[in-house]
């Protein structure tokens, strides 16, 4: 047996004895390739959005690329990729409404970039939304259907989801500001990542508070991002260069407006605490206990 | 199927014996056994919670599946069909009973020297990369045998029959001895029964 796959049949051993039982399959080894989808996914989507509204082509290219990139570490999370293209099964399954709305947005998005005045233009526009509603709303819906992971499965989970990809759409687009120099609103852009910031803060102090109410799972859900083995990142990435450097920064450019460099910075900090909410949110899942905690 | 808390002495049999019957990797567990000292000395005491997949009447690994590949199958049994099976995970995420397992590789019981014959063989009837669950040994129930785990138990402390019969040994266990589903609060109605220890 291979020192590495011995090593993690170990952890494996060790996990199933344990009373909190953590979650690895969607975090470690091939699963972080699920984390970085669902980034991509969520920041194309956003990206799409603005764009749209300011009008950016650049822009809508960007968010193209991040949902093709994203559509790319979907597949290689996946055990059988070759299976793909059987999620189809709409009725029930969000991961399945994920996979549609990407495969809507993808070919849409193109098709409006390429001929957005044609006479089917409208058309292009209307399914590239719809495409984009599904990317922005499905994560968060694939999470909180998790029952086996009381952290999760709460109905402000898909809130704070949709609200981390509006704010990557902006994050993406400050980020591009440098190359689209003042075709774009920078200083309206600016506000508005301020506003989002300070909103997914909200967002996730809400949603922690709440998770610390609901059951033992939970709570020890929250002691592990908090305290426990998703600390480090949760309070480096998430809270300290995901809100707390681009809030400070954001209050700095309300007075005195940052450069395009400046604003591109706090893009890229915006980008940066947006991949670890979803990292170490996801790093913090545990199981249900099914049996009391004592010693085994 | 009903599990007798008071009969179980943790012997380990319905793990093993599932085993046996499935031939599953290390890392899959169909059955296994909790075990837990609770308490302080000298007032402890041990208990055991055999646990398996609940086929749950409201399955929520059954809904979150995008293909299908987790399914109901007659008499409420859920299976999962590994030839539909993407392998997302989203299923043992879903399942509040931690009954799901992936097989990512095929990995052998003997470090180092390879797969078995025996292994190779049993192996063979599997899919690697996808999850893997209990089905209450649906071949064995469909030829009027018992699962292995039930056959194997050695106290027997389990017992396998239609919950919807109400004159049915099992239904007749959960009348009287106040069977009790595990994590009722999830809402999925397990088809597996706990009888009390006392």
């Amino acid at each position: 047996m291979p020192r590495q796959a011995d090593t993690a049949y170990t952890e494996f051993l060790s996990d199933l004895g344990a009373t909190f039982r953590p979650q690895r399959q969607w975090v470690e080894g091939r699963g972080l390739y699920l984390i970085i989808g669902h980034f991509f996914s969520s920041v194309g989507a956003g990206t799409w959005l603005f764009s749209l509204w300011l009008d950016s082509r650049l822009g809508m290219w960007m968010a193209i690329a991040a949902v093709g990139l994203s559509g790319l570490a979907h597949l290689r999370f996946l055990g059988r990729p070759s299976r793909f293209w059987m999620m189809f099964r709409l009725r029930t399954s969000w991961i399945a409404r994920g996979f549609v709305g990407m495969n809507i947005f993808l070919p849409a998005a193109c098709l409006y970039v390429l001929f957005p005045t044609g006479p089917l233009g409208w058309v292009w526009f209307i399914l590239s939304i719809v495409g984009m509603t599904f990317l922005i709303v499905y994560k968060g819906n694939v999470y909180a259907a998790s029952k086996g992971v009381p952290f999760w499965n709460s109905p402000v989970l898909p809130i704070l989801y949709a609200t981390y990809a509006i704010r990557g759409g902006i994050a993406l687009l400050l980020v591009a500001l440098p190359f689209t120099g003042a075709s774009v609103a920078a200083e309206q852009i600016g506000i508005i990542e301020l506003w989002v910031a300070v909103s997914a803060a909200v967002m996730l102090g809400f949603y922690l508070g709440v998770m610390r109410q609901t059951n033992l799972a939970a709570r020890r859900s929250v002691v592990e991002l908090t305290r426990g083995r998703a600390a480090g990142a949760f309070y480096l990435g998430t809270v300290c260069v995901g809100l707390l450097v681009p809030i400070a920064l954001g209050v700095v450019g309300v007075g005195n407006p940052l450069s395009h460099v400046g604003l591109a910075l706090v893009g890229l900090f915006s980008l940066a605490g947006d991949f670890f909410a979803k990292y170490t949110i996801a790093k913090a899942g545990i199981y249900a206990p099914l049996m009391p905690a004592g010693t085994i | 199927m009903v599990i007798d808390l008071k009969r179980c002495v943790g012997c380990y049999g319905c793990q093993t014996s599932c085993k046996a019957e499935h031939g599953t990797p290390p890392g899959v567990l169909f059955a296994r056994v909790l075990k837990r000292e609770l308490g302080t000395f000298p007032n402890t005491r041990m208990v055991f919670l055999p646990v398996l997949c609940s086929h749950c009447d409201d399955a929520p690994c059954v809904d979150v599946c995008p293909t299908g590949a987790s399914h109901y199958r007659e008499a409420g049994i859920v299976d999962i069909d590994k030839d539909t099976c993407v392998g997302c995970r989203a299923c043992m995420q879903a399942c509040p009973y931690a009954a799901r397992y992936y097989n990512d590789e095929q990995r052998g019981y003997y470090g180092g020297q390879g797969l078995t014959p025996y292994e190779e063989a049993r192996y063979a009837e599997q899919n690697c990369d996808v999850v893997m669950k209990c089905n209450f040994c649906i071949d064995r129930v469909n030829e009027g045998l018992e699962p292995a785990c039930v056959v194997n138990c050695a106290a027997r402390a389990r017992t396998f029959g239609d919950l919807e019969d109400p004159t049915s040994v099992v239904s007749r266990l959960i009348r009287q001895r106040g069977g009790q589903q595990l994590q009722p609060e999830a809402g999925t109605n397990p088809s597996v029964y706990y009888l009390p220890p006392e």
